[in-house]
């Protein structure tokens, strides 16, 4: 215990150090724990202003974290993903002479300091905003602070580090977990359907007997509702229950034998949360952690290509191998966003009389937005390949990225057409928007080019396309000014063609200057 | 002494290790040399406790999964992964906590100007190139005083002055009673370190010498005539 305690202090005392030496970082956790306090008093007020600063408003609150924190941990750990461990913990730590358990419960000390943290909070708001008595928010703090998480202990040292029982049956108590989770969803949602959704029947359901009676998690609230509201025979039940059912799961997961067997799925779970972390730290949309290996379709075509062009077949033929060929999550995405707002916004739209307008606004900010957004170009920078091809730079640029303009062309069809045709836009003033669409994420993709050029490793990924916003919104605000203008002053139908056209331009001077990216490796900064 | 009797490790329907067999007394180097994929690094993260497995594995007559017998050995891994906000210095003074090592300060010191950490002994895990990281595993590895050592490939990525220095330590250890246990398929770098050698092909261990039977016969000779593949002039055996 002796050498994890030491592990955790150092790093933490190291990333303290760190942080101080950097000022950025250290305005940013001042900055974060200012706004995280700041949140906390709006919400106490917020509390005050719907008037719920009652006893039975705060037995709402607990409701909800407690149904909230239940499924999420018991959700995780059912899976063995609960905990994070680091790549450096399958080295250092999991071979060590250090009982399993112990590895495993300082592991989750992260989850711990949360629950810390919001039972603290609670108690605070209890006194000052809920007014309840301190005797009675002293015995809270202890259900939230002993109680829970020596539940949620247990139940983690169960799932995680039970090695009696196989990989196999655990599979099944993960699935059984996961099932009665379920159940738990489906009661909540049907007691919803018998009552309605409205204030009162939400209100009731905070008092409804059948919660409490749910085990583990409807015991639990149980037991707030004895120590807020006071005795009542249901509460006295449940909360006895609870008791039992946290020193039942204590002394099994004490006395369980664990030698270790989690290590594998843990150090295999640390590579993936790695490897998920260098891939936001790239910029790019991580949606989940360890993906499944990828399966490729055989392709039987043959392409032959000199020069730079080699790489544009190259990526066709990686992309002609992919289950979906060119079309990805952004596809859905776009799809999404297209077919919600051409219905959503329909009546609206039609109204402002200028549905043109407004799809060139959603044109304008689906650019801006997608920032995690990473096609095979991106990887292409990062190989030595590309800088040995011999050709010039404008064509390595051209078409190292040529797939990810057809991509855009095709998402941009997508968005435009859909949006156009439900909106009432002109099949004319439909095709410019799609070209627009294409032409400005080639912007963002060479602003981004030019910009990781300047600025190497400086200012993060956030940091970056923060900047890249930045150049982007003022060299194409100039054009959409002068189109607005022109299309106020003069006639409407100008605002298309002169954004098409100022965009091309802005974008090939940008491309040529991107291009000496494509010169050497290195970068300037 | 390390002992492994009828082990095998399956990745789903995949078998990587089958009934594998092995045997390296106390004060011997043992050499598990074989191709890509034959499941040489899955023997080790076994013996290292990462992996569920069948079969009885014994660090000197202790099974290797209870904490005795982790007290007695430790492990270099392929892939040094540091802790990002640990000094090298702080990485070396976990591991001798955690195995509660009798290591003094003198011993460090010298293992930190060995493997020219010395001047490095500040620098956070997060800063240190693949071959530092390489050194600091190895120096981690040597301050628990192992009775055991096990190294996967540990000659990636070091200098040629580390090798040396890494081979000199391997014999010093095996000098003074030690077992070493070394995966690898750079068979010219454990050449002059062997004494005893098992070769894995395709989940199984395919055959083992001793150092003391096979006479004037190099590591490169034996190995192919196990396995079998082309010899310099390509032709086969």
């Amino acid at each position: 215990m002796r050498a994890l305690f030491y592990l955790t202090k150092q790093s933490l005392v190291n990333n303290v150090k760190r942080a101080v030496k950097k000022p950025i970082t250290l305005l940013i956790m001042i900055g974060g724990i200012i706004y995280g306090v700041f949140v906390i008093v709006m919400l106490g007020q917020l509390v005050r202003t719907v008037k719920v600063d009652s006893v039975r408003g705060l037995l709402a609150i607990v409701t909800i974290w407690t149904i909230y924190m239940f499924f999420g941990n018991f959700a995780s750990y059912s899976s063995r993903k609960g905990i994070i461990f680091r790549p450096a913990h399958a080295h250092f730590v999991f071979p060590a002479p250090i009982s399993p358990k112990l590895i495993l419960i300082h592991g989750a000390w992260m989850n711990y300091l949360l629950s810390i943290i919001v039972a603290i909070v609670f108690f605070i708001a209890g006194i000052t905003v809920f007014q309840i008595e301190v005797w009675r928010m002293l015995l809270f703090f202890l259900t939230g602070c002993v109680l829970e998480l020596l539940m949620e202990g247990s139940i983690m040292t169960y799932l995680y580090a039970n090695d009696r029982i196989s990989a196999e049956n655990m599979k099944w108590v993960g699935r059984i977990i996961r099932a009665f989770l379920i159940g738990v969803s489906l009661l909540i949602i049907l007691y919803f359907r018998r009552y309605g959704l409205t204030l009162e029947s939400a209100w009731s359901f905070f008092d409804w007997p059948g919660l409490q009676m749910i085990p583990f998690v409807g015991w639990n609230i149980s037991a707030y509702h004895l120590i807020l509201l006071g005795p009542a025979p249901l509460n006295i039940v449940c909360t006895t229950l609870y008791l039992l059912s946290v020193a039942g799961m204590f002394a099994v997961a004490r006395h369980m034998k664990c030698e270790g067997g989690y290590y594998e799925d843990a150090a295999k779970f640390a590579d993936d949360y790695a490897e998920m972390k260098q891939q936001k730290k790239n910029g790019e949309m991580v949606t989940s952690v360890g993906k499944k290996k990828k399966k490729f379709r055989r392709v039987k075509e043959h392409y032959e290509a000199t020069g730079a062009k080699a790489i544009f077949y190259r990526q066709l033929l990686e992309y002609k191998k992919e289950k979906y060929f060119i079309f990805s999550k952004m596809t859905l995405l776009t799809l999404f966003i297209a077919v919600f707002f051409s219905y959503m916004m329909k009546d609206s739209v039609t109204e402002t009389g200028m549905p043109q307008m407004i799809l060139l606004g959603i044109v304008g900010y689906m650019t801006l937005i997608t920032t995690g957004y990473l096609g095979k170009w991106e990887n292409e920078i990062k190989s030595p390949y590309l800088f040995l091809v011999p050709d010039s730079p404008i064509k390595k640029l051209w078409y190292s990225t040529l797939m990810e303009h057809i991509k855009a062309l095709a998402d941009g069809c997508i968005l435009c057409i859909i949006l156009g045709t439900a909106w009432g836009v002109r099949p004319g003033q439909i095709a410019m928007a799609v070209l627009i669409y294409t032409v400005l994420q080639a912007n963002r993709m060479y602003i981004k080019v030019v910009v990781q050029c300047l600025l190497g490793d400086s200012f993060g990924k956030t940091g970056q396309d923060i900047i890249r916003m930045l150049i982007q919104m003022m060299t194409l605000g100039l054009g959409i000014g002068a189109a607005v203008l022109v299309g106020t002053l003069i006639n409407i139908d100008f605002v298309f063609p002169i954004i098409l056209i100022y965009s091309i331009i802005v974008t090939v001077i940008i491309g040529l200057l991107a291009s000496f990216r494509f010169y050497s490796m290195e970068q300037f900064a | 002494m390390l002992e492994i009797q009828e082990l095998s490790k399956s990745y789903g329907k995949h078998l990587a290790v089958d009934k594998v067999n092995l045997f390296i007394p106390d004060g011997q180097v043992g050499v598990l040399l074989g191709p890509n994929g034959a499941g040489k690094s899955t023997i080790i993260k076994c013996i290292a406790g990462l992996l569920r497995y069948d079969g009885r594995i014994g660090i000197q007559g202790i099974g290797a999964k209870k904490l005795e017998a982790k007290k007695l050995f430790s492990y270099v891994p392929e892939m040094p992964s540091m802790f990002d906000a640990l000094t090298v210095r702080e990485h070396i003074e976990f591991v001798r906590n955690a195995y509660n090592s009798s290591a003094e300060d003198e011993y460090i010191e010298e293992m930190l100007k060995r493997f020219e950490l010395h001047d490095k002994q500040d620098k956070l895990g997060n800063e240190l190139s693949k071959g530092m990281m390489q050194k600091v595993s190895i120096c981690c590895a040597l301050v628990t005083l192992p009775k055991v050592i096990l190294l996967d490939e540990p000659m990636v990525g070091l200098d040629p002055g580390a090798i040396k220095e890494l081979k000199a330590v391997l014999l010093e250890l095996r000098d003074k009673g030690a077992t070493v246990l070394i995966s690898t398929h750079m068979l010219e770098m454990v050449e002059e370190l062997w004494d005893i050698m098992f070769v894995m092909e395709k989940s199984h261990i395919i055959g083992s010498y001793k150092k003391d039977e096979v006479g004037e016969k190099d590591l490169d000779a034996l190995f192919f005539e196990m396995t079998g593949k082309p010899d310099k002039g390509g032709e086969k055996r």
